[in-house]
């Protein structure tokens, strides 16, 4: 009786650093579990909002000068040159907008900016759009075509491919501008061919998105803010000096 | 009867996938980064589109907690041997079928644009809810065929 008695304690003693055991088990993985699936997040945050190191790809180029028909703003006569390949569909070329805006205004004599149109297969109003830039700057009005289009990008993206061109007359009247005209050009072999050749020197440039920038003719890997762009802007802008 | 080590193993990391592709759109999204339109595709355009919200909520982010939600359900369920923790997991996979069923659509024919995180996503909830229906035949193999005792002796 007394050995049974002792069989069974050992027995239960066993039993309960077994299960202590176990206990420790889970904490330690579980605890494992939650410290592991922190660290991916963290790193992913890390490795989402690092400053790009290298901003430069040197690797694709474009011509650094401008062509005569080309969109510039800022000092034609600045030795540092941004171009910009743009999609006036891209949500992105939308939320860069603003930015060159500002970086224009910070940066004055020091800077040009040149637009160029790169619109994307799959963006079936980034064309018509391109046209309605390129018409209205037939009457001395790009840039402020180009603010109407990006400032209304959200109205007009769900449009059909017809509805577009309405629009953009409608944007062309309170402009201002000479609506004949406008749809004449609007139409034009001449600009359709040059947003094409525009789309055409892109792909051949290396660019597989939008917007792309170059600096000084070198490609910028997509700057996350605005500071990285004003960062390397400034880089250029002392080197040139 | 046990449930299959492969499916287990298949749904573990379809799961943890899914929340990885889920989370890194959530912390792009909140960290403000805008994804640059792609020529093969429309990322921007479908994360900025106006369906990237539910209720306020941001579908990504509504994704990331689903799937972290079935990857600690299976480790649950491999630590502890209950079949109901699994079960519950498989239960709820149809959710995120017809859900990213419902996204592919929107991208297809209202956005017109396709997004490659969303289709990784599409790919693991289709993966996870095909596993989920198969565990949950094997769940209830045994409760046909065996008498609720027997299933006790078994456990």
């Amino acid at each position: 009786m007394n050995n049974y008695e002792s069989h069974r304690q050992e027995k239960l003693a066993k039993e309960h650093i077994a299960r202590k055991k176990r206990f420790i088990y889970q904490i330690a993985l579980w605890l494992s579990i939650i410290v592991g699936i922190g660290l991916i997040v963290g790193g992913m945050i890390y490795f989402v909002s690092r400053q790009n190191p290298a901003l430069i790809n040197s690797s694709a180029t474009i011509e650094s000068a401008f062509a005569s028909d080309d969109w510039i703003k800022g000092n034609k006569d600045a030795k540092t040159i941004l171009i910009e390949y743009s999609d006036f569909q891209c949500p992105a070329c939308a939320f860069y907008y603003p930015l060159l805006k500002k970086i224009s205004e910070e940066f004055g004599d020091n800077l040009a900016i040149v637009y160029r149109h790169f619109p994307l297969p799959n963006h079936q109003g980034a064309k018509p759009m391109a046209y309605a830039a390129e018409a209205a700057g037939k009457q001395g009005k790009f840039w402020e075509m180009h603010d109407m289009i990006f400032d209304n990008q959200s109205k007009w993206v769900a449009q059909s491919q017809s509805k577009i061109k309405d629009i953009a007359v409608e944007y062309a009247k309170s402009l201002e501008l000479n609506i004949e005209q406008f749809e004449k050009d609007f139409g034009s072999k001449e600009i359709e061919q040059k947003v094409e050749g525009h789309y055409r020197d892109g792909i051949k440039a290396g660019i597989n998105s939008t917007p792309t920038f170059f600096l000084n003719g070198q490609m910028l890997q997509s700057p996350r803010n605005y500071d990285e762009l004003r960062n390397i802007i400034i880089q250029a802008i002392d080197e040139n000096f | 009867m046990k449930i299959s080590k492969t499916l287990i193993i298949i749904f573990l990391a379809a799961s943890f996938i899914g929340f990885l592709d889920a989370a890194y759109l959530t912390i792009q999204h909140y960290l403000g980064v805008v994804p640059p339109c792609a020529i093969t595709g429309g990322c921007a355009t479908v994360l900025t589109s106006a369906y990237q919200k539910i209720f306020g909520i941001q579908v990504a982010l509504l994704g990331a907690i689903y799937y972290l939600a079935l990857f600690l359900l299976t480790i649950a369920y491999l630590t502890s041997g209950r079949k109901a923790l699994i079960f519950l997991a498989a239960l709820a996979t149809p959710i995120g079928f017809i859900a990213s069923l419902w996204f592919v659509c929107l991208q297809l024919f209202v956005i017109k644009a396709i997004c490659f995180y969303c289709m990784i996503s599409a790919l693991t909830s289709t993966t996870l809810f095909v596993v989920g229906i198969m565990i949950i035949i094997n769940y209830r193999k045994p409760m046909l065929t065996k008498t609720a005792a027997q299933n006790n002796i078994t456990k």
